[in-house]
C-alpha cells in the first residue's frame, strides 16, 4: 500500500495515469457511445469544418467523421503501441538479463548484436520491411517489437551486472546457492523496478514509432487508420488551414505519450527509493 | 567471474607492475584500435542484415541491376554469371566485394547508380542533421546545468515538463504546427526547404532552413537537456565539487571548470545512441519540408519499391551511425582521461 | 579570543530542514596557532557538521546560528558566498575523508593545486604551476614536475590525500580543518600522513583541527581534544589528560570499547631468534597448500596471491591481517569457493575443493558461513531479515518444515541478541550493527564448521563494533566453529584470535600465535605494521612512534 501512496505523491504521475485511463475509455467505450461509419466514404460531406451537420470535429477528405475516426484510429495506435512496447520489454529483458548474468563471451557476442541493431535506424528498417510485407496490425506489433527490444536489453544488462556484484548475491553463492536460485530469488526481484519503469517508456516510444510509420504511409491501409495516418491524411490540407484534421490526432498522440512519460517518471521515483542503497 | 575487489591496483600499469610484466607501450593507442575494431565488427553485422534483406526481396538482386524490364532469360543468365545460383555464403562474399568496390547496385527508377544518388544527397542530410545537433547542444547543455543547480524549484519543474511535452511530440506534428503558425498564419518563414543541388546552393537560402532545422532541433533539446540535468545532478553531489568550493573557487567557476566537463561524458555517450534517431527524424523532416536529402530519397524509394536504393540507404546510414558513435567515443576519451585505456 | 586564536566557535547550533532536533547544539571550541585540536565522536555526533559549518559549506537545507570566527576576525556564519569564497582556501582550508573521490578526475594534479593559488593571488598560470610543484614536493610526492601533469586516477589513495593536503596548504591558511583525513587509508599510510601533518603544523605554525573517531590518532597528534556526542561537547581538555583520566562517562565508554594492543617489543627476528612456531592443526577444517590465484582483467590473468599455506583447525580462531593489496580478501574468496585457485591444493573438510564442481561443491558449502564488511549490501533489500537468515536452510535443508525453519530463525535471533520480531522486518529498518548481526545469524544457520568473516566490523562505530564482536565471541564459545577473521585492525585481531597470519602484496609474511606475533614481531613488515597503529595511550604511543622512526631508517 505504501507503493500507491508514494506514487500518488507525484502530481504529474497521477495526472498521467488519469489521462491514460481516459484515453483507454475513449477508444474502447467511445465508439459504442458515439458510433460512426468509418468504412464507407461519404464524399459529399468531405472537409467539413467542426460543428457542421452534427460532426463535432468536422470531416476529412473522404467524408469520415473526425471524432469517430479519432476513436477508431486511437484503438489501433494504443493497441499496437502497448503490445509492441511490451513485446520489446520482454525480449529485451530476457536478452539483457542473460547477457549480464552469464557474462564473458556470451555477453560480448550478445551485446555486439545489440550494438549492430541500434546502429540501424528503426524507421529505415521498418520502411524496408513494410515494403516487402503488407502490414497488418499483428505484423506491425511484431516488427516494432523486434526493432525496439535493443534499448531495454542494454538497460537490463547493466542492472543485472550491478546486482550480480552485490554482497548478498555473493553471499548466496558462498552459501552454495545454484544459479537458478540466485537469478530467480535475487536478480529478478531487484531488477524488476527498472524493467517496469522501462516498459512504460517502451510503450511510449512504440506509440510514437507507430505514428511515424503510419505517417509515412507504410502502416495500415485505409479504411483502417490510426493517429499517424490521420496526420498524414491531413498533411495535404495544411496549406488550407484545416486545423481540425491536424490538431486532434496530433494532440492525442502528445497527450498519451506525455502521460506515459509522467507515469514512467513517477514509477522510477517509487522504485528507486527502495532499490538503490542510500 | 568474480567481482574485482578494490584492493586490485587501479591502472593496468600498476597491475602489470604487480604481475611483473612491462606495461603496454601506449594504452591509448590500444584503446583506439580496440574501439575501431569493435566498430568494424558492428558494420560487418550490419552488412549481414542488409544482405539478408536483399535475399528477401521479390525478384531478387537481378532486378536491382538489370532493372524492372528484364526478361526471365536475362535474369537467369545474369544470375548464373553473377553467381546468384551459388550457395548463400559465396554470394555474401561477392556482395561484400561489390560493397568494398563502392558498387551498391542500380536504382530501378532513377536512372543512376545507387552510389551516385546517395553521394548527391547524403551531404545535404548531414548538413541538416549537423545544424540541428549543434543548435540543440548549444541550448541543452546550459539549460541542463541550470536545471540541476535550481533543482526542484519552479523553473526546473517547468523546464522538465516542457521537455517531456516536446519529447512526446512526433516531429512531423511539430513541423506541421510550425508551418501552420509561421508560414500560414504569420507568413514570416517559408515552408519549403532549399532545393539547391550543392551545399553552397543550400546555404544561400538560410531562411528556408530555419523551420526544418528547428523541427529537428527541438526534440533533441528536450532529450539532451534531460540527460544533461541528470548527469549534472549526479556530479553536483560529488566530493570533488566540495573540494573545489573549499579552495575558494566562486560557484560560477566551479560550474564551468569542474562540473561541465565531467557532466558531459554521459551526454556524449548518448550522442552515439541518438544518431540513428536523428537520421530517422531527418527522413520525416525532409519529407515534410521537401528537402532533397537522403531521407527524401529513401522515402520516395519506399513509395515506389526501389529496393536497391532502399538497401543502399540503410547501409550507408548505418555506417554513418557507427562512425558517429566511434567519434563520440573518441570525444569521450578526450574529455575523460580515465577512459583512455587501462580501466574498463 | 586572543591574537593567537585561529578558529573560534561560540555556541554553534545547526538544524537541518524538516527535522526537529538539532545536529549541533551549542558547541564551543577554539584552536590556536601551531596547535592541534582533535574533535572526537562517533557517527551522529555532529562533528562533521561542525567542521563544514566552519567552512561555510553546509548545504542550503541547514540553518546555523552562533558565531564561528576564522583567522583573527572573519565571521563565517550568515555571510554571503562571495565573502566566504575569499576566506576558503586563504584563511581556512579543509582536508577531506575520501581521497579517492576528492579530486576532479578530468583535471591534472598541477592544475588543481594551481587553482587554489590563483583563486587568491594574482599569479600567472606559469607561476601558479611552479608553486604547485613546490607544494607537491613539500607534501612528499617525488618527481613532482612529471606528476603535476598526471591525473588523479594514476595515484594511490595515500598519494591523493597528499595532493589534497597540498591544495589545503597552497595559500598558507591560518587554520586547516581535517575531516577524518586518514580513516580511508591503510595503517602504514595513515602513520605517514599523520607524520606529515605534524611536521607541517610545527614548521608553519598553522592551526589544525582534526576530526576523528580514532582515539589512537588523537593520542598521536593532538594537543587538546573535544569529545562530542549528540551534537554537544561532553568533555574537553589536554589530550594526555583526557585519554589517561577521562572524567565523562561517555569518554570512558569510548576508550574502553577500543580493542587493545599489547605492548610490543620491536627487536625483530635477530633479537628473538627465528620465526614463530605454532602447531599445525591435525584435522584442519580448511587447508590451503601452495595456492596461487589471480583475477581475470580484460582477458589477462593478474596474479593476486602466491604460495599460500594456511590451515585452520576445528574451533580455531585465526586472524588474517594485511593492508590493501595484501591479498587477504582474495584468500577469503578462495576459502569460500568463489575464486578458483590457479594452482595448489585447497581442502575443505578433507575434500579437494578445487576439483569439485557444481552440485557437489555447493553441497560442501553448507559447512561454511560468511559475513561481509558492508552492512548495506550484505542483505537483499527485498527480503525480510527472517527470509535472509533462512536462506541457507532453504538451500540445504529443503526437507525442513516451515514451522521448523521459523523456530530455527527465532533461535538464531536470540543467539545474536536481536528481538524475535526482527524476522518480519526489512534491512533498511535496521542499523549497521544490527544488520551485521543478522548476517551473522544467517552465516550460522546451519551450524557450519567454518565461518569466514571479511572485515565484519570495519564499517561500524567503535561502540557498535564492541557489541558485535562480543556476540561473535560468545557464539564461538558456544558453537566452536573454526573462524577465518580477515581484518586490518590489529587491536580487534588481538582480542579475538588465537593465531594470526600477516599478509603483504599477495604473500604470507609472518604467521604464529597471536600473542607471540603481536608482542614480538619477527619480520620487518610486521614490526612496521604494529608500530604504525596509533595507540590511545599517549605514553605507549610515543614509544611506538620512536620505534617506527627507528624501523624506517633500516
Amino acid at each position: 500500500m505504501s507503493f500507491m501512496k508514494r506514487f500518488s505523491q507525484n502530481r504529474l504521475a497521477v495526472i498521467g495515469l488519469a489521462i491514460l485511463v481516459i484515453a483507454i475509455l475513449f477508444v474502447t467505450i467511445g465508439p459504442l457511445v458515439y458510433p460512426t461509419d468509418q468504412i464507407r466514404t461519404v464524399l459529399e460531406s468531405a472537409d467539413l469544418k467542426p460543428g457542421v451537420e452534427g460532426h463535432p470535429l468536422g470531416t476529412d477528405s473522404l467524408g469520415y467523421d473526425v471524432l469517430g475516426r479519432l476513436m477508431v484510429g486511437g484503438r489501433t495506435s494504443l493497441l499496437v503501441g502497448i503490445l509492441a512496447g511490451l513485446l520489446a520489454t520482454v525480449i529485451g529483458t530476457l536478452w539483457g538479463a542473460i547477457a549480464g548474468y552469464v557474462g564473458g563471451i556470451v555477453d560480448a557476442v550478445m551485446m555486439r548484436i545489440v550494438d549492430a541493431g541500434i546502429a540501424i535506424p528503426a524507421i529505415f528498417l521498418l520502411l524496408v520491411l513494410s515494403s516487402i510485407v503488407q502490414p497488418s496490425e499483428w505484423i506491425m506489433i511484431l516488427v516494432i517489437g523486434f526493432v525496439s527490444w535493443l534499448v531495454p536489453a542494454r538497460l537490463v544488462r547493466a542492472e543485472s551486472l550491478s546486482v550480480k556484484t552485490r554482497d548478498y548475491v555473493v553471499a548466496a553463492r558462498a552459501m552454495g546457492g545454484s544459479h537458478t536460485r540466485i537469478v530467480v530469488q535475487h536478480i529478478v526481484p531487484n531488477t524488476i523496478g527498472t524493467v517496469v519503469v522501462n516498459a512504460t517508456f517502451q510503450v511510449a516510444d512504440a506509440i510514437l514509432l507507430v505514428a511515424y510509420v503510419s505517417f509515412l504511409g507504410m502502416g495500415l491501409q485505409p479504411p483502417a487508420t490510426d493517429w499517424g495516418a490521420m496526420l498524414s491524411d491531413g498533411l495535404g490540407l495544411v496549406y488550407q488551414n484545416a486545423w481540425w484534421l491536424i490538431l486532434p490526432p496530433g494532440i492525442a498522440i502528445v497527450l498519451v505519450v506525455c502521460a506515459l512519460n509522467f507515469v514512467g517518471d513517477g514509477l522510477r521515483d517509487v522504485f528507486d527509493v527502495k532499490g538503490k542503497t542510500a | 567471474m568474480s567481482s574485482i575487489p578494490d584492493s586490485l591496483p587501479a591502472t593496468v600499469a600498476q597491475q602489470a607492475a604487480v604481475a611483473g610484466k612491462r606495461p603496454r607501450r601506449n594504452p591509448y593507442l590500444f584503446f583506439l584500435l580496440r574501439r575501431i575494431g569493435q566498430a568494424l565488427i558492428v558494420i560487418f553485422v550490419v552488412t549481414v542484415v542488409v544482405f539478408a534483406l536483399l535475399q528477401m526481396l521479390p525478384g531478387g538482386p537481378a532486378r536491382g541491376v538489370l532493372g524492372v524490364q528484364a526478361t526471365a532469360e536475362q535474369i537467369a543468365q545474369f544470375n548464373h554469371e553473377q553467381g546468384y545460383d551459388r550457395p548463400v555464403w559465396e554470394q555474401y562474399i561477392l556482395f561484400l566485394g561489390r560493397l568494398l568496390a563502392g558498387d551498391l547496385g542500380q536504382s530501378y527508377l532513377l536512372n543512376m547508380s545507387v552510389t551516385d544518388a546517395i553521394t548527391q544527397r547524403l551531404p545535404k542530410t548531414l548538413l541538416l542533421t549537423g545544424l540541428s545537433l549543434v543548435i540543440a547542444l548549444v541550448i541543452a547543455i546550459p539549460v541542463g546545468i541550470f536545471q540541476a543547480v535550481r533543482r526542484n524549484k519552479g523553473a526546473d519543474y517547468t523546464l522538465s515538463t516542457i521537455a517531456i511535452v516536446a519529447y512526446s511530440t512526433p516531429s512531423f506534428f511539430l513541423g506541421m504546427l510550425l508551418i501552420m503558425i509561421f508560414s500560414q498564419n504569420l507568413g514570416i518563414l517559408p515552408a519549403n526547404a532549399p532545393q539547391g543541388e550543392t551545399i553552397a546552393a543550400v546555404l544561400a537560402e538560410p531562411q528556408r532552413l530555419i523551420l526544418p532545422v528547428l523541427t529537428g532541433a527541438i526534440p533533441l533539446v528536450a532529450n539532451f537537456s534531460r540527460y544533461m540535468r541528470s548527469s549534472a545532478l549526479d556530479n553536483l553531489s560529488e566530493d570533488y565539487i566540495r573540494t573545489a568550493r573549499s579552495k575558494g573557487t566562486p560557484f560560477r567557476r566551479v560550474l564551468s571548470r569542474h562540473l561541465l566537463r565531467n557532466s558531459l561524458t554521459p551526454v556524449v555517450a548518448m550522442l552515439g545512441y541518438q544518431l540513428p534517431v536523428m537520421f530517422g527524424g531527418a527522413l520525416v523532416i525532409e519529407q515534410l519540408f521537401n528537402y532533397p536529402g537522403m531521407g527524401l530519397l529513401f522515402w520516395s524509394a519506399a513509395q515506389s519499391s526501389d529496393f536497391p536504393v532502399l538497401l543502399g540507404c540503410v547501409l550507408v546510414i548505418s555506417i554513418a551511425t557507427v562512425v558517429g558513435s566511434l567519434l563520440a567515443d573518441i570525444i569521450q576519451s578526450v574529455l575523460d582521461p580515465r577512459t583512455r585505456g587501462g580501466i574498463a | 579570543m586572543t591574537s593567537q586564536t585561529v578558529l573560534q566557535i561560540d555556541d554553534l547550533r545547526v538544524r537541518f530542514a524538516g527535522r526537529d532536533d538539532f545536529a549541533v547544539r551549542g558547541v564551543n571550541l577554539d584552536v590556536s596557532k601551531g596547535e592541534v585540536v582533535a574533535l572526537v565522536g562517533e557517527s551522529g555526533s555532529g562533528k562533521s557538521v561542525t567542521s563544514f559549518a566552519a567552512m561555510g559549506l553546509l548545504p542550503r537545507t541547514a540553518t546555523a546560528s552562533g558565531s564561528i570566527r576564522v583567522g583573527s576576525e572573519h565571521e563565517v556564519i550568515g555571510q554571503p558566498d562571495g565573502l566566504l569564497d575569499g576566506l576558503r582556501g586563504r584563511v581556512v582550508s579543509m582536508i577531506f575523508q575520501e581521497p579517492m573521490t576528492a579530486l576532479n578526475p578530468t583535471m591534472t594534479l598541477g592544475a588543481q593545486i594551481a587553482e587554489a593559488v590563483r583563486n587568491h593571488t594574482d599569479s600567472s598560470k606559469h607561476e601558479a604551476l611552479e608553486r604547485a610543484v613546490e607544494l607537491m614536493l613539500l607534501v612528499g610526492i617525488p618527481d613532482a614536475e612529471r606528476r603535476a601533469r598526471q591525473f588523479p586516477h594514476e595515484l594511490s589513495g595515500g598519494q591523493r590525500q597528499r595532493i589534497v593536503i597540498a591544495i589545503a596548504l597552497a595559500c598558507e591558511p591560518d587554520v586547516i580543518i581535517a575531516d577524518e583525513p586518514t580513516t580511508a587509508l591503510d595503517v602504514t599510510v595513515q602513520a605517514e600522513i599523520l607524520d606529515l601533518l605534524r611536521r607541517l603544523v610545527r614548521e608553519r605554525g598553522t592551526g589544525l583541527m582534526i576530526i576523528t573517531h580514532n582515539m589512537g590518532v588523537v593520542s598521536d597528534l593532538a594537543d587538546r581534544v573535544f569529545v562530542m556526542r549528540h551534537g554537544q561537547v561532553v568533555e574537553s581538555g589536554p589530550a594526555e589528560r583526557v585519554l589517561t583520566n577521562p572524567t565523562h562517562e561517555y569518554t570512558r565508554t569510548l576508550l574502553a570499547a577500543i580493542p587493545a594492543l599489547p605492548p610490543a617489543a620491536f627487536g625483530g627476528a635477530e633479537a628473538a631468534g627465528g620465526p614463530h612456531g605454532f602447531d599445525a592443526p591435525e584435522d584442519p577444517v580448511i587447508l590451503l597448500r601452495g595456492v596461487n590465484a589471480g583475477y581475470r582483467v580484460n582477458g589477462r590473468l593478474v596474479p593476486a596471491v602466491h604460495d599460500i599455506d594456511l590451515a585452520i583447525g576445528a574451533g580455531e580462531f585465526v586472524g588474517l591481517v594485511g593492508e590493501s593489496g595484501s591479498g587477504k580478501s582474495t584468500v577469503s574468496r578462495i576459502a569460500l569457493g568463489l575464486l578458483p585457485a590457479s594452482s595448489g591444493e585447497l581442502m575443505l573438510l578433507g575434500q579437494p575443493m578445487n576439483r569439485l564442481k557444481g552440485r557437489s561443491a555447493r553441497r560442501l558449502l553448507r559447512e561454511v558461513g560468511v559475513v561481509f564488511q558492508d552492512p548495506g549490501g550484505s542483505l537483499d533489500p527485498r527480503k525480510t531479515a527472517g527470509e535472509s537468515i533462512a536462506e541457507p536452510l532453504a538451500i540445504h535443508a529443503r526437507g525442513m518444515s516451515r514451522a521448523a525453519k521459523r523456530a530455527r530463525v527465532a533461535e538464531l535471533l536470540d543467539a545474536v541478541r536481536l528481538p524475535r520480531d526482527a524476522a518480519s522486518r526489512y534491512p533498511h529498518e535496521f542499523s549497521g550493527g544490527q544488520r551485521q548481526r543478522i548476517g551473522l545469524a544467517r552465516a550460522l544457520a546451519l551450524t557450519p564448521r567454518l565461518l569466514v568473516a571479511d572485515e565484519p566490523t570495519s564499517a561500524l562505530d567503535v561502540s557498535v563494533q564492541a557489541e558485535v564482536l562480543e556476540v561473535l565471541r560468545s557464539l564461538h564459545a558456544d558453537l566452536g566453529f573454526g573462524c577465518l577473521f580477515v581484518s586490518h585492525d590489529l587491536g580487534v585481531v588481538n582480542e579475538l584470535t588465537e593465531r594470526v597470519v600477516v599478509m603483504r602484496r599477495g604473500a604470507i609474511v609472518e604467521q604464529g600465535r597471536t600473542s607471540d606475533v603481536l608482542r614480538a614481531p619477527r619480520e620487518l613488515y610486521t614490526q612496521e605494521l604494529l608500530a604504525s597503529v596509533p595507540s590511545p595511550d599517549p605514553i605507549a604511543q610515543r614509544e611506538r612512534r620512536a620505534a617506527r622512526a627507528g624501523l624506517l631508517e633500516k
